[in-house]
């Protein structure tokens, strides 16, 4: 881990770097408490964890099997099922990992340097590094989906998270966090940074959903490396009213390794949804794809920012981005970028935004649908990504979240 | 007519405050078959819009009665639930919305004879495309059979089909005729575009009525061996001057 004082220096001078994107927020108004550990039973039985987990489309059950549960600033790691443990699989909090684990400390501030912006810096001063670890030894798959809930239940408060997942050469995991906010107005701030390894021939497929509030301020940073062979999906989805939300992604490809990352944003109220995923073709043979569905209503402005960089050759790239616009009111700007530095790098982009076609909610009218009735199965289709890689459980998970926000569908 | 399902009186169709046609009489009897003929942009299209209620065609004066009920200013939809159902000639494509998940729709909302519908997916060779986009990326073939499929499954008390047969190959253009028979023979009332000889010879022993549209008017009504023939020989215009009895 890279804890040398140079680097806390330039946390503390990054203190107040904005973010290159998205409105910048002061910080300074929330309370940063301090990391414990409790139980399940105390977990379990909050009426506000359950309304926070309830809006992610997670039962109690499963947050009850998650392998990992953050509560505010509370934890809880992990109810692991004992086959996963023989196998050497592991999960933990990153603090407890990066006292116990050389491995954890090696790679813990490789991919993301704490003086990126002034909201990396302050969870790598004030965090304590709190969130999870999960480590999945050489050649083990781990089919069965490994969940993680983040959730907020006290306004006013930062969840401050660095999280670390390493899928060694070989090896297969299915993640899937859920972050969600108890109750609709409350005013939090959260910020996870996420650093992901998957080794040689290894895959991890990572699926977040998040359900936030009016107020919420969501600072995601996330960074993959991805090695030789290795394969990394991603699935992002949306589909609550926030304050503001930025997050750009970015994944960087290896030899004959592979990316798919899809997002699917449901902005709404007066929330600003800036989100993007970016991938750097390091590697002769990689591929990536970006493919992103975004919905905005009310007064809500989704930015969909999309990035393939070709370094290397020959390689493949491809950017799909279509937005859908439910009143005169949002706005939705779409802006993909392909760079090019490899004349073998073959990259690729499509990009739409309009809003419901009139011949399409005639037609459905004339097979007897109420026009809310096909607005409903319009939007529906138009946010059913094709996601092959995503695990049966999850894709239940995704199915039920798209329900909900076609459901809602109205500007 | 005792058994008369369909009533369009004295209808005046415009389309975007222009009207396209003018004094329109329709009568069609329970599970029968209606065959309407007219050169392009003569307005047959336009008039099956309007009898469904598709925006922004509209009668503006005369009435559509379904099943002795006006229903002329019944928005879309509730004439669908009444059963009176447009098959579109164009249908638009949905990415993302499967053929299945309408099947599963229609089957809940209007609580459809299983028999019935799994006869028509077999005539029609529905099978292969649940899985598929509705209309997305179909051969020509795949969403008049298709499209045909999703009106007649409803069993409505009349269909009205817009060229179900236009860009179709001979063999797909035999299912859908099979189709259609099914539906006469199960009571439903079917008024049929087309502009296919090849149609038109396959449908002369079921066809009830011809009618003749020609330059926005319901010209001629009557038997098929009073129409048609006339047609094919002296062309639109020829058998129109002919045969008009109204205009």
């Amino acid at each position: 881990m890279r804890l040398s004082k140079d680097m806390v220096e330039a946390a503390r001078k990054a203190l107040n770097k904005p973010a290159p994107y998205g409105p910048d927020v002061d910080l300074s108004k929330y309370d940063i408490l301090n990391p414990r550990r409790i139980e399940p039973a105390e977990i379990l039985e909050r009426e506000r964890v359950r309304d926070a987990s309830g809006k992610l489309g997670f039962t109690p059950e499963i947050v009850e099997k998650a392998g990992y549960v953050q509560v505010d600033e509370a934890y809880l790691a992990s109810a692991l099922i004992e086959s996963l443990r023989k196998q050497g699989v592991i999960v933990m909090s990153t603090a407890e990992a990066l006292r116990k684990l050389d491995m954890a400390r090696e790679v813990a501030w490789t991919l993301i340097s704490p003086d990126t912006d002034k909201y990396v810096a302050t969870a790598y001063l004030y965090g304590k590094e709190q969130g999870y670890f999960i480590y999945v030894p050489p050649g083990v798959k781990v089919r069965t989906p490994i969940y993680t809930c983040l959730l907020i239940t006290r306004g006013m408060t930062a969840q401050l998270l660095h999280n670390i997942i390493y899928v060694a050469d070989g090896a297969e995991a299915n993640v899937v966090t859920g972050c969600s906010i108890a109750g609709l107005h409350a005013e939090a701030l959260h910020i996870s940074v996420s650093e992901f390894f998957v080794g040689r021939d290894a895959k991890l497929t990572f699926a977040m959903i998040h359900a936030w509030s009016k107020g919420a301020v969501v600072r995601p940073r996330t960074a993959v490396k991805v090695a030789e062979g290795g394969r990394y999906v991603s699935y992002y989805m949306i589909y609550s009213a926030v304050h503001s939300l930025q997050s750009y992604p970015k994944v960087i490809l290896g030899r004959n390794a592979s990316t798919s990352l899809y997002s699917v944003i449901s902005g709404e109220g007066e929330g600003i949804y800036d989100v993007g995923s970016s991938a750097t073709l390091a590697g002769p043979g990689s591929s990536a794809e970006i493919i992103s569905r975004n919905l905005a209503k009310g007064r809500s402005r989704v930015v969909a920012r999309s990035e393939i960089v070709g370094e290397s050759g020959p390689s493949k790239g491809h950017i799909e981005c279509m937005g859908l616009i439910l009143s005169d009111t949002a706005y939705i700007s779409t802006i993909p970028l392909l760079d090019s530095r490899n004349s073998e790098a073959v990259l690729t982009h499509e990009a739409a935004i309009g809003k419901i076609g009139e011949d399409q909610l005639t037609y459905l009218m004339s097979k007897g649908f109420s026009e809310d009735e096909a607005r409903a199965l319009i939007i529906r289709g138009f946010l059913s990504v094709e996601a092959p890689d995503l695990p049966p459980q999850v894709k239940l998970s995704v199915d039920r979240v798209t329900e909900l926000i076609s459901s809602k569908g109205h500007g | 007519m005792s058994n008369e399902v369909l009533r369009v009186e004295n209808a005046d169709i415009y389309v975007a405050g222009k009207r396209i046609l003018r004094g329109v009489n329709l009568s069609v009897g329970a599970g029968e078959l209606h065959i309407i003929m007219g050169p392009n942009a003569s307005g047959k299209t336009t008039l099956l819009s309007a009898i469904a209620g598709v925006e922004p065609y509209e009668v503006r004066s005369g009435r559509v009665m379904l099943a002795g009920e006006d229903i002329t200013n019944y928005p879309l939809y509730k004439r669908v639930e009444k059963g009176l159902v447009l098959a579109y000639q164009n249908p638009p494509s949905f990415k993302g919305v499967k053929v299945l998940e309408i099947m599963k729709w229609l089957r809940r909302k209007f609580d459809l004879d299983p028999s019935f519908t799994e006869s028509l997916a077999e005539i029609l060779d529905i099978h292969k495309l649940l899985g598929r986009d509705l209309f997305s990326g179909m051969s020509g073939g795949e969403r008049k059979r298709l499209e045909t499929y999703l009106t007649l499954s409803i069993m409505p008390k009349v269909a009205l089909l817009d060229e179900p047969d236009s860009g179709v190959d001979l063999d797909s253009v035999g299912r859908i005729l099979e189709a259609i028979k099914l539906a006469l023979k199960h009571g439903i009332s079917v008024v049929l575009v087309t502009h296919s000889t090849h149609m038109l010879n396959l449908v002369r022993p079921l066809a009830n009525t011809v009618h003749l549209i020609f330059k926005g008017c319901l010209v001629f009504s009557g038997l098929y061996d009073e129409v048609v023939p006339l047609v094919i020989k002296r062309g639109f215009e020829g058998a129109a001057k002919a045969l008009r009895r109204w205009c």
